[in-house]
């Protein structure tokens, strides 16, 4: 009986907010190309998130609006109520950035062509025939949008104390955008799990769409990297390697090999909960100070 | 060799044959294998909120003044295009924009003091000055320029505005006329450019001098495909409209709203699909009165910037009041935590 309630996931109570939808905006005019200066590779493997989450974040909101009436918990629809609206500006707020980078002479279209098409249509409501397989998609694509919140939130503290990158001297619109960003993911880290554990919560789909969320993503993102350095007008001879990957996370400027396989068997213990990673307190600091956040603050006063 | 060493050197084998197989694929085509929309969502430019200052305020005709906005890299626009501005009180209104539309550094306007108006007009001439800041939404094109092999204006006063890029836009690659009306040559706006233009093409008239323009004699023999375009008070409107003979396309613009939208008036929602019928009162939302009927209605940030209570919308004039939508997404939807009713009634398809 106690090795039961032992496996159960344990959240931290401590780590919980409340989440409202911050109405943010950039101006990318002063942002140059390789904004982490003299270092392209790790510009644009941050860069890859640009090309990824637009088409990603409005298909997590598209799926969510046809869970929300299934959830039977009146605090955890707020929450997922308020994920829903961060989520869209995070969309919104990364899809501006697109034609920035056309206007530096690196088209992105032909990538976020493909990836609108796969969250579109791969992964939209049609993949399957109505009726019971209909609805084992959306529970399968409710656990997906949980496992890569595990990476998002992941990512977002990784930002949030990525110190190396202010020592390099990046440019502070951009890590403003990561950092705003990375602290929602931080601040609504439980929320898909939450969800996904209230509407089925199986360990076997779980595990299952891991391997499917976690395969895609380094599949996307290794080839987003490249897609980028080849096609960088800047570069003479463009090319992203995973040994560059490896370098740039000792150095810091990305996250570490190491610290993203570690992450791996967390999300897979039994007893695992976003909140006990990350923390909400550094996300909710860091929002008070965020050039973007604070004068969305003011906006709405 | 052993089986099991056989086993694998063919493993290794098919692993290496496949391998080069998808590294030739992906010579050829670097981003195979995955298909790509034909019609890409991500990317696409939207219209967002600047706030600009305001460079030039100057009386250009009798109770007119003419706006310059300046920034960079301002968005483009086509000829017939409105920029929303928020006055100071917080009202927003829409004025048609006159400058040029190569020029994106900045954004030109003008507007007429209307003396019994609702108030917007006497703001841009009471209470924005050179050296303030305005904040501009769009812009965005109702009145959009169509391709014809001619075109015929007809424009009351500061109906004008739109109407001069235009003029500028089809000079000299089409067969146009112009019919410009106004109660006097001195209240009547860019007088003088608009003669210099081609004086054979231009009919100036001025209601103190020769009356109300002959629209009899202008459609009189008008060649077929013409694209009529009118901007002006409501009765030059209507009698233009009587007027089109068949053929000849019509485009209008409106100076406001048939109804006013003034403060917040209550009105009538119908929701079609589930049979029902609300009433938004008038310090509630649309969102609001769903919500009570319809409790699993999806919303968010209740401010129209999410976008997430976006609804179809089947009948009735829309008072957008988000900032988010798209032009086409405009024609037919609405953000309902914000966007109101311009008339009584709206019929959502939910």
């Amino acid at each position: 009986m106690s090795n039961t309630q032992a496996r159960l996931p344990r959240p931290v109570d401590s780590e919980r907010t409340a989440l409202k939808a911050r109405k943010v905006s950039f101006s990318w005019e002063d942002t140059p190309l390789h904004w982490v200066p003299g270092d392209p590779f790790a510009a644009h493997t941050i860069n890859v998130l640009h090309l990824l989450l637009p088409a990603g974040e409005r298909w997590f909101v598209h799926v969510y609006k046809q869970v929300l009436p299934h959830i039977r918990d009146e605090r955890l629809r707020e929450d997922v109520i308020g994920f829903i609206g961060q989520e869209a500006m995070h969309s919104q707020a990364h899809d501006e950035v697109l034609p920035h980078l056309k206007e530096l002479g690196l088209d992105p279209t032909p990538y976020t062509a493909q990836v609108d098409w796969l969250f579109e249509k791969l992964l939209g409501d049609r993949t399957l025939p109505p009726g019971k397989a209909r609805k084992w998609w959306l529970l399968e694509r409710v656990a997906i949008i949980a496992a890569i919140e595990h990476y998002t939130a992941f990512l977002g503290d990784w930002v949030l104390n990525a110190e190396e990158l202010d020592r390099r001297g990046a440019d502070p619109t951009m890590l403003d955008l990561l950092r705003w960003h990375g602290a929602e993911e931080v601040e609504h880290r439980s929320v898909a799990f939450e969800l996904f554990m209230h509407v089925d919560g199986s360990y076997r789909r779980r595990a299952r769409t891991w391997a499917t969320a976690f395969a895609a993503l380094v599949f996307l993102w290794q080839r987003g990297a490249r897609f980028f350095m080849e096609n960088d007008p800047t570069l003479a001879d463009g090319r992203a390697s995973f040994k560059d990957f490896y370098e740039s996370g000792k150095q810091g400027v990305l996250p570490s090999t190491g610290d993203m396989l570690k992450s791996i068997p967390r999300y897979l213990s039994r007893s695992y909960h976003p909140s006990q990673e990350g923390s909400t307190e550094q996300a909710i600091a860091y929002l008070a100070s965020s050039p973007a956040a604070t004068a969305a603050e003011r906006g709405a006063a | 060799m052993t089986p099991r060493l056989r086993t694998v050197v063919a493993v290794a084998g098919a692993a290496l044959v496949v391998r080069r197989a998808l590294r030739r694929r992906i010579e050829v085509s670097p981003l195979w294998p995955l298909p790509a929309l034909e019609e890409p969502i991500s990317g696409r430019p939207r219209t967002r909120a600047l706030r600009l200052p305001v460079t030039g305020h100057e009386r250009v005709a009798d109770g007119v003044v003419q706006l310059r906005l300046e920034g960079r890299d301002l968005p483009r626009w086509e000829p017939g295009a409105h920029l929303d501005l928020v006055l100071p009180s917080g009202l927003v209104r829409q004025y048609s924009l006159c400058g040029d539309p190569e020029d994106t550094s900045s954004y030109t306007v003008a507007t007429r003091l209307v003396e019994d108006g609702r108030g917007g007009s006497r703001e841009v001439h009471e209470q924005v000055w050179e050296g303030s800041e305005i904040e501009v939404r769009g812009p965005r094109n109702r009145f959009p320029l169509v391709d014809a092999p001619s075109y015929v204006f007809v424009v009351g006063g500061i109906g004008i505005t739109p109407v001069l890029p235009m003029l500028r836009a089809v000079r000299g690659r089409a067969d146009w006329r112009l019919v410009y009306g106004g109660r006097s040559r001195a209240s009547m706006p860019f007088l003088e450019e608009i003669e210099k233009l081609d004086p054979e093409r231009v009919t100036v008239v001025a209601e103190d001098e020769v009356g109300l323009p002959d629209l009899d004699a202008l459609f009189a023999d008008l060649p077929r495909d013409t694209a009529v375009y009118c901007c002006g008070p409501e009765g030059l409107m209507a009698a233009v409209e009587a007027r089109v003979p068949d053929g000849a396309t019509l485009h209008l613009e409106r100076f406001a709203p048939r109804t006013s939208s003034e403060g917040n008036g209550a009105f009538e929602v119908e929701l079609r699909r589930s049979g029902r019928t609300v009433t938004v009162a008038a310090d509630s939302t649309v969102l609001a009165a769903v919500r009570a009927e319809l409790p699993g209605t999806v919303y968010s940030c209740e401010q129209g910037f999410c976008g997430t209570c976006q609804q179809r919308v089947l009948e009735g004039e829309i008072d957008h009041r988000d900032e988010l939508l798209t032009d086409a997404e405009r024609d037919d939807s609405m953000l309902i935590c914000v966007s109101r009713a311009r008339g009584e009634r709206i019929v959502l398809d939910m």
